[in-house]
């Protein structure tokens, strides 16, 4: 049999190259259909994303099977490409290569931000595509389904997945979170109108908050931003009063001196009793005074501090990396050492159907002998001859069973075929 | 199956929560495999703890709170059933590091407490009721804003210090222990009264119309000062505003929480009148007392 991956990943080929080669989901299922209308016998899944385009390909026959060149080949026509122009771009896994590299992509190993869930998803829906499309056989089954499984015990047998690494995420997941139970009642405010804020906003708005007030110094940026949140944009000069009235404040101005300063904070603290308030300063430089994080009920978050809570989660992410990678390795020995056990199926069936026949002649000419053996003796019989073939069958499959979990056992089955004149 | 619940002691509950709580420290396990663990042994315990309270309700007639001992056990019992609703509220959060030792604390207790029913008539029995369940339920109130208000402050400390979550040991968020801090001040402090004129009552009716109250007996009089300072708490936090929020009220419910150690050590280690009958609490008792009709003593 021969299982293979051709593709391109974010390790190795630009956004440019990746774009040029990604299938849009309009695109995967005739891509299908065209790989399979020229190779007819294989099975086929293709992933496409953002950061990677594989095709893994398996067939029984490795004579049916497309080769590196021709899946290439194939990739520059529906692209229509120069095939030269993609040839270096795109990589080969085979055989045990290609499980283990599959298995490793779908855990979110081998992902931009490692760890990240959405890889997973992917990885099913290009299955689940693959599956509509009927390009799907025993071996892609066996291997997707497995993948799937991997994903999930190393995202439970590990935090892996737990770590959050970009600052928006961090300062949401990990902070936010903590202070407040939820979030649609909260009156959040966003001060400025900064690319990390919008950020932000969005991790917060699946949290379920929707009470957004912009302001900007420039009020059309804000009424465009409040626009696009569903918010309500505010001008500069009630900074003050939306202050005292905001449980959540990102702040992303391009100002060169804090905008929020201890002593203007002072002036609106006894109006907000002390509720909690969480401040996001994602700006540099920064726009609340330092010292305002020292006040009761504030929780002030500066860029800095969020990027030390990213880097400790990153830290410990890489932690728990070799943990992940032995769940991998673990599970591709047990893939491929099923793969090579299921290989030796024919012989094995062979083998057997070749011990009873005599076993059914001896038995047949032990009972015309004795025509007064009863049913139950027969019986009795019949069971002693099957435990004898079953024992003396048993050390050569047990050899058989373990020997194909170092790697395919030609040589074995082959003794195998030449010692009991097994015929293909 | 009667002797093998009759066999059951404080110390089958008691280990089976004290290794519940050794396995929340257990920080370099897997938490889903922790937290099994953990569940399991608490639910072993809590099994056992009901299996022990029903068998002397059925047995010996020893109702649920007729003695200082029995009154104990129950509020321990509660306080596992508290634990297991907040645990399926907050899975993630280690509550059991905090709520764990206070039910250790409240089944060591009654290993000192009087099982000696409390002398009661049936005049006196409807208020002999309403004293013990209300103080037991404004005990536990104190006991969940105590470990609310802990985890809250443990919490606001390390936001402001900016780290990072631990996974083994997450806490909920600050606003909802804010709000349980909050209503439990309020619960207690009405449960307490409640307990407090209800105790006085009985104290009436038991020294008839002539007698006066003891108020010199210790348990009493730390009874009213836990009853005061909660009056105080609750009227502060009804009318300054500022009260309710953030660290003040966590420190209202942690403090509270101190009058109320100090009124059950007084209930269980010093001399009283309270119960109608005259004792001095043991001061060594029996660890592994079995269900039997004086908690095992005999």
């Amino acid at each position: 049999m021969k299982l293979q991956m051709i593709g391109c990943s974010h390790h190795h080929s630009s956004v440019a190259v990746r774009e040029r080669l990604a299938f849009g989901p309009g695109q995967v299922g005739p891509a299908l259909d065209g790989l399979r209308q020229r190779f007819p016998r294989i099975e086929a899944v293709l992933l496409s994303t953002c950061n990677r385009v594989e095709i893994y390909t398996a067939v029984e026959d490795p004579e049916l099977g497309p080769s590196h060149e021709e899946v290439v080949q194939f990739m520059a026509d529906f692209h229509r490409l120069p095939m030269y122009e993609i040839f270096d771009e795109l990589f080969e896994r085979t055989g045990e290569d290609a499980v283990r590299h599959l298995f490793t992509v779908a855990a979110s190993l081998d992902s931009m931000v490692v760890g990240e869930p959405q890889i997973l998803a992917q990885v099913k829906q290009a299955y689940a595509m693959a599956k509509d499309r009927q390009s799907v056989g025993p071996l892609t089954h066996g291997i997707f389904q497995t993948a799937v499984r991997v994903a999930k015990r190393v995202a439970t047998e590990t935090t892996l997945h737990q770590r959050r690494v970009s600052i928006p995420s961090v300062a949401v997941g990990d902070f936010a979170r903590q202070i407040f139970q939820r979030f649609d009642d909260k009156n959040i405010l966003v001060i400025g109108a900064g690319e990390m804020g919008e950020e932000t906003l969005r991790y917060l708005q699946s949290e379920g908050a929707h009470d957004v007030t912009v302001i900007n110094r420039n009020f059309q940026r804000a009424e465009a931003l409040a626009e696009r949140w569903q918010g309500r944009a505010q001008t500069w000069e009630k900074l003050p009063e939306e202050l005292t009235r905001a449980d959540l404040v990102i702040s992303t101005t391009g100002a060169g001196e804090p905008v929020v300063t201890l002593e203007a904070y002072k002036q609106i603290e006894a109006a907000r009793y002390q509720r909690p308030l969480f401040i996001l300063d994602l700006a540099l430089p920064r726009d609340f005074e330092p010292a305002i994080g020292d006040r009761l009920g504030v929780y002030l978050y500066s860029i800095d501090d969020l990027q030390a809570a990213c880097q400790k989660n990153l830290q410990r992410r890489d932690q728990e990396l070799p943990a992940a990678i032995h769940i991998v390795e673990q599970e591709t020995n047990r893939f491929m050492a099923d793969l090579h056990h299921r290989a030796t199926a024919p012989i094995i069936r062979r083998l057997k159907e070749g011990w009873q026949q005599p076993k059914e002649d001896e038995l047949r000419r032990l009972f015309n002998k004795l025509p007064e053996l009863d049913d139950k003796a027969r019986a009795e019989i019949g069971q002693a001859f099957d435990r004898l073939v079953n024992k003396l069958l048993h050390p050569p499959l047990e050899s058989l069973r373990s020997e194909a979990e170092k790697g395919p056992p030609h040589g074995l089955l082959e003794a195998l075929k030449r010692l009991f004149q097994l015929k293909d | 199956m009667g002797s093998f619940i009759s066999g059951i002691s404080l110390t089958c509950f008691g280990a089976s929560y004290a290794v519940a709580w050794a396995l929340e420290w257990a920080l370099f396990w897997r938490r889903d495999v922790r937290q099994i663990l953990i569940l399991g042994f608490v639910l072993a315990g809590w099994l056992a703890h009901t299996l022990y309270l029903g068998y002397r309700v059925v047995e010996y007639s020893a109702s649920p709170l007729a003695s200082s001992f029995d009154w104990c056990l129950v509020a321990a019992w509660l306080l596992i059933g508290a634990y297991l609703y907040l645990t399926c509220y907050f899975p993630q959060a280690a509550l059991g590091l905090y709520m764990l030792p206070l039910d250790l604390a409240l089944v060591a207790a009654a290993t000192f407490a009087d099982p000696e029913p409390f002398a009661i008539g049936p005049a006196s029995r409807m208020w002999g009721a309403v004293h013990g369940i209300s103080l037991l339920i404004g005990t536990l109130a104190v006991m969940v804003g105590f470990v609310a208000g802990l985890m809250y402050l443990l919490q606001a400390h390390r936001l402001k210090r900016k780290l990072p979550s631990q996974s083994g040991v997450r806490m909920p968020s600050l606003e909802w222990l804010e709000k349980v801090n909050s209503r439990v001040i309020i619960l207690s402090a009405l449960m307490v009264g409640i307990g407090f004129v209800a105790g006085i009552i009985l104290n009436t009716i038991a020294s008839g119309p002539s007698g006066e109250l003891p108020w010199s007996d210790p348990v009493i009089w730390s009874s009213a000062l836990m009853f005061a300072w909660l009056s105080v708490a609750a009227t502060f936090n009804a009318v300054y505003r500022p009260s309710r929020r953030g660290r003040k009220v966590a420190y209202l419910t942690v403090a509270s929480f101190g009058f109320l150690v100090v009124a059950l050590a007084v209930l269980l280690l010093v001399n009283t009148e309270h119960g109608g009958q005259k004792h001095r609490a043991p001061a060594t008792a029996s660890h592994t007392r079995a269900a039997g009709p004086d908690g095992g003593r005999s």
